[in-house]
């Protein structure tokens, strides 16, 4: 264990030292390590205000059959009061479910002696290890000392103290033995290959504490991976959307997933992505105003998803024409406007020094403007015919 | 041996002597100690007032002998003032939560004895041999 400790305290320095060059490359490497504290940035509130608006809130996605024991629903008759009511519980067991893993620094397993005592070397053949079980403490609070074969009496190594936690008070789906998935690069490799990107970070976030060596290498490789294989959409509505953004927002890798944002038309998800980047990394654009104008033409991620549950409790006579039309085009008339403002900030992002792929991006852009046109002009058509008055 | 809660079943009189004890459960050739508290008097497979901690003396994989203590319960029936059996005494001495136990000392101080003439006999034959 002093061995491994060791090592760990040689490498460090080096690991450091080839984040600073790697920082401008492309992802490259898959142990991209975060070089500073991260958890200030990541849980400030703004921070994670575009963290949940960028991961967005599908509800069949959130509510999806899962691979658990019991996936069974129940029916039930209700009125419409009781269903507006079960409506907002709905949205705030998604908003629950959303809950990210927190993206935070490694912590460092320092060696803390309580006593040492020479006159109890060799007292026994093996070390002792001693955990408190108490009533109620917190597994990060419960004490675990050893007792070497040496006299030292000293609190556990975090790895140890992990293990004591496991055996006495057992986290439901955590092994007590490293998941050969985990363990095995072969088999995590084919886990990615078959882009099961969700259950891997599933799995990684029951098994490892987000504090611990293995939990940020892993899920940076799983990151790193997604990012070649470009299937951003496969965590979009997952509790890991955010903390991959996070990822690539911190180490300057975000256009491949600003040009699937971009191609799928989530123009305020992609401003929110740059504006992020320009947080983290203290760049001296201003994006909040463009950001609260954004905010003021779209609804919020759970707003969005409330209005489709009521939507359905409303009979076709009663939606209007406006809706009908906002239903074939897909947007309606405040969209365009903050479609207009998006594409103005993206593509000055594109035009800055931060942005990487520049044609790819250009190319996504000019292609989602014609498609914009038409449907406005389509939108404007649609409306004449109807003779709803602009408003 | 049958399973009762750790919370205890024991009956025990009020101002009755009390004892933290091991209690050996496991089978034969492996033992498996709990650690509890009961009244001195009673033999140590009757009922116990409560469970407070376990102790398994064979290492494991890792070389290692594990200890469970609820430390706050320990803690409260000695100032109770139950009494300690000695190895129990030993076992919290090891822990830190008592002063070492002089046992333990006198262990030490003979395993580093034994060890010492081991290694003066080994070196004795070795020169002999050379």
């Amino acid at each position: 264990m002093l061995i491994v400790r060791h090592l760990r305290k040689l490498n460090a320095p080096q690991r450091l030292q080839l984040n600073v060059d790697q920082t401008r490359r492309a992802l490259s490497d898959a142990n991209l390590q975060y070089d500073k504290d991260p958890q200030p940035l990541f849980t400030d509130a703004e921070t994670q205000r575009l963290l949940q608006s960028m991961t967005q809130l599908q509800l069949e996605k959130v509510f999806r059959k899962r691979t658990v024991a019991d996936n069974s629903t129940e029916t039930k008759f209700m009125t419409t009061a009781q269903l507006e009511k079960e409506f907002l519980l709905t949205i705030e067991k998604a908003k629950k479910l959303l809950q990210m893993p927190p993206v935070v620094q490694i912590k460092p397993d320092t060696e803390r002696v309580i006593s040492k005592d020479p006159a109890l070397k060799d007292f026994d053949d093996s070390k002792y290890v001693f955990t408190d079980i108490s009533f109620g403490l917190r597994p990060s609070e419960r004490k675990v000392v050893v007792r070497d074969v040496d006299g030292t009496l000293s609190y556990a190594p975090l790895e140890t103290q992990k293990r004591m936690n496991q055996l006495y008070f057992p986290l439901d789906g955590r092994k007590s033995y490293t998941p050969r998935m985990f363990s095995d690069k072969e088999l995590l490799q084919r886990c990615l290959d078959e882009h099961k990107y969700e259950f891997v970070l599933d799995r990684l976030t029951v098994q490892y504490e987000p504090y611990e060596t293995e939990f940020h290498n892993i899920s940076a490789k799983v990151f790193t991976h997604l990012n070649e294989s470009k299937q951003f959409d496969l965590l979009r509505s997952t509790r890991h959307f955010g903390p991959m953004a996070f990822f690539y927002a911190w180490h300057r890798c975000i256009d491949d997933l600003l040009y699937d944002m971009i191609r799928r038309d989530y123009l305020y998800n992609a401003v929110q992505l740059i504006a992020l980047s320009y947080k983290i990394h203290k760049v001296p654009v201003e994006y909040g105003q463009t950001l609260s104008q954004l905010e003021a033409l779209q609804p919020t991620p759970a707003e969005r998803a409330l209005e489709e549950l009521r939507s359905c409790l409303q009979k076709p006579s009663e939606k209007g024409i406006e809706k009908e039309i906002h239903a074939a085009i897909g947007k309606t008339e405040q969209d365009f406007t903050a479609d207009e403002l998006s594409l103005k900030f993206i593509e000055q992002y594109i035009g800055s020094e931060h942005a990487l792929k520049k044609v790819q991006l250009e190319l996504a852009v000019q292609t989602l403007k014609e498609l914009n046109l038409e449907k406005l002009q389509l939108f404007k058509g649609l409306k004449k015919a109807h003779g709803v008055q602009a408003s | 041996m049958s399973l009762s809660p750790a919370s205890g079943i024991g009956r025990f009189y009020k101002h009755s002597a009390k004892i933290i004890r091991f209690v050996r459960h496991g089978c034969a050739n492996r033992p498996f100690y709990h650690i509890v508290v009961m009244e001195r008097r009673k033999n140590q497979h009757q009922p116990v007032i409560e469970q407070v901690g376990s102790y398994d003396p064979m290492p494991n994989a890792t070389n290692e002998r594990l200890v469970a203590l609820n430390t706050e319960r320990i803690r409260y029936w000695l100032g109770k003032g139950a009494h300690m059996s000695d190895p129990a005494a030993e076992l919290l001495g090891i822990a830190g939560l008592l002063p070492v136990h002089p046992r333990t000392y006198m262990n030490a101080w003979r395993n580093r004895k034994a060890a010492a003439e081991a290694a003066a006999t080994e070196a004795v034959k070795s020169a002999e041999t050379a």
